[in-house]
């Protein structure tokens, strides 16, 4: 192997890169963009569901029930219906996502010390957001039969409301969020987001490195040039991963300066997996570049395999641990999910190689297969 | 017929006769790319059924340690509620420094804590309480783990206090509550393989809707074939139209072969609705993405910088149009700027077809919305193409 070689490879590359203005533009751009968009819009809290209520009792008890779905922020009153066949439409038409409805002798039953029943209708186009709807109105009647049990247990064996209260909930659990301890959206998604940034805008600045030269036939001057497979192959790769080893550092300042999220870890690791990580990401890229003959082909099945599996199979919202089995064989096949590990890791747990070193492992092997790949796939001596 | 007219038929009879000969390349060119082709399959099959399997954003497996002090009968019980398929017990540890540990590795999520005397404390009715530790890295997943344990916790405490009034005796039979009762519309089971595969499909159909195109016109212009069809007796309508006809029909093809392929027969995915009006308005919602990729073709100079002029707006469509996370959780600015996105429509009309069964009545103000934001990113992207070169 020799040094000049590559380099010479790699400076044709990086001029080519540079001269391309709009190219450069988006390389740098791309990441810093998402990264925005993203962390301030993907905010997971579920809110503002819409709900309509059909109230047959219109009692003060059926009104306090109600008002504190009304006043809650998870949920956002749209109005009262006389009947529940009109529920039915606003359901349909997607205006409102959950129906109320109250029975008549709602108060009556209660007062009386029985128990009364309310229906909710939940849309379940959307199962999260349905489960999510279940269980916010789940917690808010608990919260409502703790009050009714315990002014009727006030009222009927002469308790003090405290020490009555204390008898309807006999253990109470504490809970202690650790690593994001005030529970901040932006916190578990602002460290996924550098992984999702980096996997998604590298492999595309590679994919058509090697597509274009085939399509326009300067490949023949490589062909005849006296550069070897590895070395055209590194200095090919050199230049890109350059440009995504500065969005790292870019990435790694927006997540600490502006999004606030706290750096526990030891920054070498992190800058050194980084830089592994990006060295497999951008060889995606370039090995889809080597399998395709046209950059159409280059750019679609690039994107597809960066970003696709990437939303779904890389940990950025749904845990590799809740997929099913197949999903899980296919997230492992992606460098997405061991970087989430380690990003996660390294910004929220302050744990480093001695907790992730499968990680790092995973992601070293991957990026010599890639190498291997890229290695075998191309040839100076094409057969057409 | 006069012979203006005659001349009149005849001009119409050429211009969509090279209209048909142009989209015949344009397909032709398209299956001819084998391993665009093979991708093509594998996205709106395989991967349409793993997804579509493989998803569940509930709760699902979360690891569970147990530090238990107290051994008895209650605290065994009160573990034994945490069970699959929400909670997976990962063992039971021997001291409690243990759990921060084994937390740190991230192969469990929690540890619950349970103090020595919590059996006695109950049964003398004395308060007492358990602790848990969340690992929050994944805050969705950490605080819905946090709320299914307070259920649980407040259930047991509950049965708890009944089970202790009946045996003192002094309690009536009923209590005054609220049995609340829920029903899912739409999706009785919450099955969530309906929702999941949809959404695949949906963004299977958005990549590839404004990649082909945009790909497809700066490859011509790129290599300067688009200057000899210019030449040509070929209008530039005549020139980007076949384009955008031929990956229609193959996306059309393509999302019928994933409904009735994988979704119906592997996931029963109902289609209640009707099935013309679903795949005219997918034609409809192909058009428009495609306008997007039309437009950047127009900005861009090389296949590079299409793909990645694309990818930046593709990469928000995808992951806030409503197909990952419900809009209610967005912020407001992400809401009006989703406004653009053809998709946000897209995914209420797919599911108001297939699992609502709903027709145009009611999806009309979202089949408006696509179409006056298609026809504007089509017409303006059309608009550019003309003007370069003129």
């Amino acid at each position: 192997m020799n040094v000049r070689r590559i380099a010479a490879v790699a400076s044709k590359e990086w001029r080519e890169t540079m001269r391309d203005r709009m190219f450069l533009l988006l390389a740098f751009f791309m990441p810093a963009v998402w990264m925005i968009v993203f962390g301030y819009g993907l905010v997971l809290d579920v809110e503002d569901i819409t709900f309509v209520v059909v109230d047959r009792d219109h009692s003060p008890l059926s009104r306090d029930y109600l008002y504190r779905f009304s006043q809650s922020r998870y949920f956002s009153f749209q109005g009262e219906l006389a009947s529940e066949r009109e529920a039915d439409v606003w359901l349909q038409s997607g205006k409102a996502r959950a129906v109320i409805l109250l029975p008549e002798k709602f108060q009556e039953r209660l007062l009386s010390g029985q128990p009364a029943n309310v229906q909710t209708l939940i849309d379940g186009t959307f199962p999260l957001r349905a489960d999510i709807t279940k269980g916010y109105v789940i917690a808010i009647s608990g919260a409502f039969n703790e009050d009714l049990l315990a002014d009727y247990l006030a009222r009927t064996r002469g308790l003090s409301r405290d020490e009555a209260q204390r008898r309807t909930r006999p253990i109470a659990l504490e809970v202690r969020y650790l690593y994001n301890e005030e529970v901040r959206s932006a916190w578990s998604t602002v460290p996924a987001l550098v992984m999702f940034s980096l996997m998604v805008s590298s492999p595309l600045l590679t994919a058509l490195g090697v597509v274009r030269e085939k399509e326009t036939g300067s490949i023949y001057n490589i062909y005849s040039a006296t550069v070897s497979k590895l070395e055209f192959l590194i200095g090919k790769l050199l230049p890109y991963v350059m440009i995504s080893a500065v969005n790292v550092v870019a990435l790694w300042l927006m997540a600490v300066l502006l999004f606030a999220v706290p750096f526990k870890g030891s920054l070498p690791f992190f800058l050194a997996t980084s830089v592994l990580f990006v060295l497999t990401s951008t060889g995606i890229g370039l090995a889809v570049s080597l399998l395709v003959r046209t950059q159409q082909a280059a750019l679609i099945i690039t994107v597809l395999v960066s970003t696709v599996p990437t939303i779904i199979f890389s940990g950025l919202i749904v845990p590799v641990s809740s997929l099913s089995q197949a999903a899980q064989f296919q997230a492992h096949l992606f460098p997405g999910m061991y970087y989430t590990n380690i990003v996660r890791g390294a910004f929220l747990k302050n744990v480093g190689p001695t907790v992730l070193w499968m990680d790092v492992l995973a992601l070293g092997v991957y990026a010599g297969g890639l190498g291997a790949i890229g290695y075998r796939l191309f040839t100076k001596r094409p057969s057409a | 017929m006069s012979w203006t007219e005659d001349i009149e038929v005849r001009r119409m009879v050429v211009w969509w006769r090279r209209l048909a000969v142009m989209t015949r390349k344009e397909l032709l060119q398209l299956f001819r790319d084998i391993p665009l082709m093979g991708f093509l399959v594998y996205s709106f099959t395989l991967s349409v059924y793993i997804t579509g399997n493989g998803i569940q954003t509930q709760l699902r497996n979360a690891g569970l340690l147990v530090y238990d002090a107290d051994r008895s009968v209650s605290s065994r019980e009160l573990v034994s509620r945490f069970h699959l398929p929400y909670f997976r017990f990962d063992g039971e540890l021997t001291h409690p420094d243990e759990g921060l540990l084994r937390l740190d590795r991230g192969r469990s999520m929690m540890v619950l804590d349970i103090p020595v005397r919590f059996h006695e404390a109950l049964l003398a009715g004395e308060p007492t309480a358990v602790q848990l530790l969340v690992d929050t890295t994944n805050s969705p997943q950490g605080l819905s783990a946090a709320g299914y344990a307070a259920r649980i916790v407040g259930q047991f405490g509950r049965e708890v206090v009944s089970a202790r009034n009946v045996l003192t005796g002094s309690s009536s039979t009923t209590v005054p509550m609220i049995l609340s009762d829920h029903r899912v519309w739409f999706n009785q089971d919450q099955n969530e393989t309906w929702f999941e595969s949809v959404s695949h499909l949906l963004r299977m159909i958005t990549v590839f809707a404004v990649l082909l195109p945009a790909a497809a016109l700066v490859r011509e212009k790129e290599r300067g074939t688009v200057e000899q069809l210019l030449v040509s007796p070929l209008t530039p309508v005549q020139i980007m139209l076949p384009k955008v006809v031929a990956m229609t029909l193959v996306i059309l093809g393509a999302t019928a072969v994933a409904l009735f392929g994988v979704m119906r027969p592997a996931f029963g995915v109902p289609m209640k609705g009707s099935l013309p009006l679903l795949f005219s308005l997918t034609a409809l919602f192909i058009v428009a993405t495609a306008g997007i990729g039309v437009f950047a073709a127009t900005v861009t100079r090389n296949q590079a910088q299409v793909g990645m002029m694309t990818l930046l707006v593709v990469a928000p469509m995808l992951l806030l149009s409503g197909i990952f996370t419900p809009l209610e959780t967005m912020p407001a600015w992400v809401r009006h700027l989703m406004a653009f996105s053809p998709l946000r429509y897209f995914i209420e009309i797919t599911n108001g077809i297939l699992l609502k069964g709903i027709g145009i009545e009611l999806l009309w103000s979202q089949t408006l919305a696509m179409g006056v934001l298609g026809g504007s990113l089509f017409g303006f992207g059309m608009w550019r193409f003309r003007r370069q070169f003129e």
